[in-house]
């Protein structure tokens, strides 16, 4: 192989290949950061929320503009099921205080023990009644699921600060594994949750594989814990399934059914589990498409920046290329030259692509938090221009190749 | 002279429309990028009010209790206020103005049971609000400081719901029913659409930066209905029995504001909160002893992280590929040039000194900045527009102010120059007498 003289000539006129591996870094430095941002995010956005079959499922929600009585209250929601339950296409209802990913909910903190003086962590608290794990269709992985005795009857208008803790909860299997990193089984432990001295324990009667928090945040999202409430909340949830496709017809008629089971005026709306995901993720696939545009333009730019060197140095050198064509340089043997040439070119500007990219990472975990970039995305880059610059010197190198030796007999 | 130079710019751009046109595009799509991810930055970092940001206070205690405490460690419930502390800061805080804030949903009630429902969602505060915001009105005026001693059932609202609830005409001293209650329309807000929403960033209805406050009733009126916050409520203990118990709990759900009457007075105010601290731990409370904070309206949009971590990273980003489109047509220009020695041979051998000869391909450089800016600004404008689909949050903030509208040539033009330089600096380097020797 011919290296030295390649080196040599690189050597010499230097200006124009380290200008084409300054592009190759800094493309390599942005492309794998932003890889790596489109990934966390797409993950993020994708991840699944423990309702199965989310586009059968969907809630409506019902306040009565005036206020009604606890026993008026508890009433009035045994109507609105059977109003629901009668609505054709409705597979099964459940009442909740929340819905996943649905951004509007409660959150409370927990501890494994009374005299523990941080909380372990604060997990979305979904209030609900039976009916609400069949509906969302959430797999129990241990034990059961809530039922009717568990019920905790809750009056907020007279509940005072030790009654809201019922006795049994079903908790995501995320969080057990969270709380209790090294235990296989999870029925049987006790949550606490309440004020400085008077901590009320919370038994794990069942684990539900995932259900994904209101909030759904990037880190704590399925951390969820089910509690067992008949609240009379000066609003109803209903979470609702539609036969397979039926979901919006379906919202429609649930929603004019409660607004008929009604007694006064109330502020109804409905929304599918899907609406939900796709306005929860929306910033973050909003970025994932932004920074994919980008890399897009970054590979064309890069793309169009070592053909163009390389169209240059060929045409500086057709003279010396029909010499050595006429000194008995076979097609290949022009084509590998300039081939050879631009990987060195390459491989300088991946190499220092591969330090500006981890420079590049640091800033911004300093100035936006962002994580520490994995090594393999830094390779994923390297591997994407290497091909590049191989694709992109090809077509010019070829041209080069063809190139007559009568060339050489020409003055300039 | 620089016209000449402009013209023989011109001509040589002209000559070989295919690089040219690959160098202003080139341009044109890293300065597009950058403009149109810094643009969004810009607007969601605005200052609302910047005449009146440094007099504008926001007061936070910490109430947690104190086996929690992490000193340092930011928590959820450190963002508003409780009940009980606002009363006092309302009562006797410092600075010419006071005010607080919560959110409030509700609906009006339809005159006939099948009507429709109009959903309302906004704020309860006081009267003084609309003075210090500084609120436009477009019929009425804001309610009187006697509205707020006695709870009265008034109501300011926006322009959209004014006429979604009583048609296009002036509706002071019109009623709705709201609440269980009959309210009166004292006034309707003008155009008045903050950005971000400064002064009730914990809403429920929207957000940052998107939806808007629709009606605003007094504070002690709400109170006295005992509507709970919309917006975010965070208990650090438990909370009383009823709403009563709940109004003299440790929860915080209000957001309190001061207005100084010059940002002198912030030392004053400061000193006036480390005693009212003071005074309620002698009481008992505030027994983690953080410190008291007060954020001017800057530092307060800072502190709630109204702009996210993704739009620094995308900006971050963009100014990469910038650079690397810089790098890029750096390469071309230095084709371009290098392709021209004879013709700078020959100027210099007819006495153009090395200055002119920068000066000349230097403005050639220009010209392709200023193409590309131009290019650039209808690449970025598309963009925007492309981004402004994406989300609402992103429909309020991806727009195009005269600022970003300088800023886009002021990078082009640096831009295209900084890809200039070298290649320009070689064209001067050519020797003369080799040139036109070779000719």
């Amino acid at each position: 192989m011919e290296i030295r003289p390649i080196l040599s000539t690189l050597l010499r006129s230097r200006t124009g290949p380290l200008l084409v591996a300054l592009q190759v870094a800094i493309s390599l430095a942005i492309l794998a950061n932003a890889l790596f941002v489109v990934q966390q995010r797409i993950a993020v956005s994708q991840r699944p929320s423990g309702v199965v079959n989310e586009r059968d499922v969907g809630y409506v929600f019902v306040r009565p503009l005036a206020q009604m009585s606890h026993v008026e209250t508890l009433a009035q929601q045994q109507r609105e099921r059977e109003a629901l339950k009668a609505v054709p296409g409705v597979l099964s209802v459940g009442w909740t205080s929340q819905m996943p990913m649905s951004r509007s909910g409660s959150s409370s903190s927990i501890r494994l023990s009374p005299e523990q003086a941080r909380e372990s962590a604060t997990p979305a608290f979904y209030s609900v009644q039976p009916g609400f794990a069949a509906t969302l269709g959430l797999r129990f992985v241990e034990g059961r699921d809530l039922n009717e005795a568990d019920l905790l009857e809750y009056d907020p208008r007279t509940a005072g600060p030790d009654d809201g803790t019922p006795g049994v909860v079903v908790i995501t299997l995320p969080l057990a594994k969270f709380l209790f990193p090294d235990a296989t089984t999870y029925v049987g432990r006790n949550l606490w949750q309440g004020s400085e001295g008077r901590m009320k324990p919370m038994r794990i009667v069942g684990v539900v594989e995932n259900l994904m928090s209101q909030g759904a945040g990037s880190l704590t999202g399925p951390y969820s814990v089910i509690l067992p409430f008949r609240a009379s909340l000066s609003f109803s949830r209903w979470a609702v399934r539609a036969e397979p496709g039926k979901l919006e017809q379906v919202l429609k008629d649930a929603e004019e059914a409660i607004r008929k089971a009604a007694p006064a005026p109330v502020r109804t709306f409905k929304r599918s589990v899907a609406e939900d995901r796709e306005s929860r993720y929306r910033n973050e696939r909003a970025m994932a498409w932004m920074l994919v545009s980008i890399s897009a333009l970054l590979l064309l730019v890069t793309l169009s920046g070592i053909v163009g060197m390389t169209m240059l140095r060929v045409a500086q050198r057709r003279k010396q290329i029909g010499v050595r064509r006429a000194l008995g340089a076979r097609w290949r043997d022009i084509l590998r030259y300039f081939m050879v040439e631009n990987f060195i070119i390459t491989t300088g500007g991946i190499v220092a692509g591969l330090m500006l990219a981890v420079g590049l990472n640091r800033l911004l975990m300093a100035y936006t938090g962002m994580p520490r970039l994995p090594i393999e995305y830094m390779a994923y880059g390297a591997a994407a221009l290497w091909v590049l610059g191989i694709a992109a010197v090809y077509g010019p190198a070829s041209k080069a190749a063809s190139i007559s030796p009568a060339i050489a007999t020409r003055t300039a | 002279m620089f016209r000449y130079y402009l013209l023989l710019g011109a001509r040589s751009l002209r000559r070989n429309p295919a690089l040219t046109a690959l160098m202003v595009l080139t341009l044109a799509i890293g300065v597009a990028a950058s403009v149109a991810t810094l643009t969004i930055l810009h607007v969601m970092s605005g200052n609302p009010i910047p005449h009146k940001s440094d007099r504008l206070l926001v007061p936070l205690l910490d109430v947690a209790p104190k086996r929690n405490y992490v000193p340092g460690l930011r928590e959820p419930y450190s963002q508003q206020s409780t009940y009980p502390d606002t009363v006092n800061y309302l009562r006797s805080g410092p600075g010419v103005r006071r005010t607080a804030i919560y959110d409030i949903g509700g609906a009006v009630e339809p005159a006939k049971r099948d009507d429709p429902v109009i959903q309302l969602g906004g704020v309860a505060t006081t009267s003084d609000y609309f003075a210090m915001f500084e609120v436009p009105f477009r019929y009425g005026s804001a309610w009187t400081p006697a509205h707020d001693e006695r709870a009265a059932r008034v109501a300011v609202l926006s322009p959209s719901k004014s006429e979604a609830i009583f048609g296009d005409v002036d509706p002071v001293g019109k009623t709705f029913r709201s609440w269980g209650e009959t309210f009166t329309v004292v006034g309707v807000v003008g155009d008045w659409k903050p950005t971000p929403r400064y002064t009730n960033l914990t809403n429920g209805s929207g957000g940052y930066f998107n939806g808007e406050d629709q009606v605003f009733i007094p504070f002690k009126t709400a109170v006295s209905l005992e509507l709970r916050s919309n917006g975010n409520t965070t208990c650090s203990r438990d909370s009383g029995v009823g709403y009563k118990g709940f109004l003299e709990s440790d929860c915080v759900w209000i957001q309190a504001w001061f207005e100084l009457a010059s940002p002198a007075d912030r030392p004053a105010a400061q000193a006036w909160l480390d005693h009212y601290a003071a005074e309620q731990r002698r009481g008992g409370r505030l027994e983690r002893n953080a410190p008291n904070r007060l954020f001017n309206v800057t530092e307060w949009l800072e502190y709630m992280e109204v702009v996210r971590a993704d739009n620094k990273i995308a900006v971050w980003l963009a100014f990469g590929f910038l650079a690397l489109c810089i790098v890029n047509t750096m390469g071309l220009l230095l084709a371009k040039f290098s392709t021209r020695a004879a013709e700078v041979g020959v100027r210099r051998a007819l006495g153009a000194g090395q200055g002119a000869i920068f000066r000349q391909f230097l403005t050639e450089t220009a010209v392709v900045g200023i193409a590309g800016g131009v290019i650039g600004l209808l690449l970025a404008m598309v963009s925007l527009w492309l981004i402004r689909k994406q989300s609402q949050d992103l429909s309020v903030v991806a727009q195009m102010d005269w600022p970003m509208l300088a800023a886009t040539f002021a990078i082009a033009v640096g831009a295209a120059l900084v890809a200039g330089l070298l290649p320009t600096w070689r064209a001067c380097q050519v020797s003369p007498a080799l040139q036109l020797k070779s000719q």
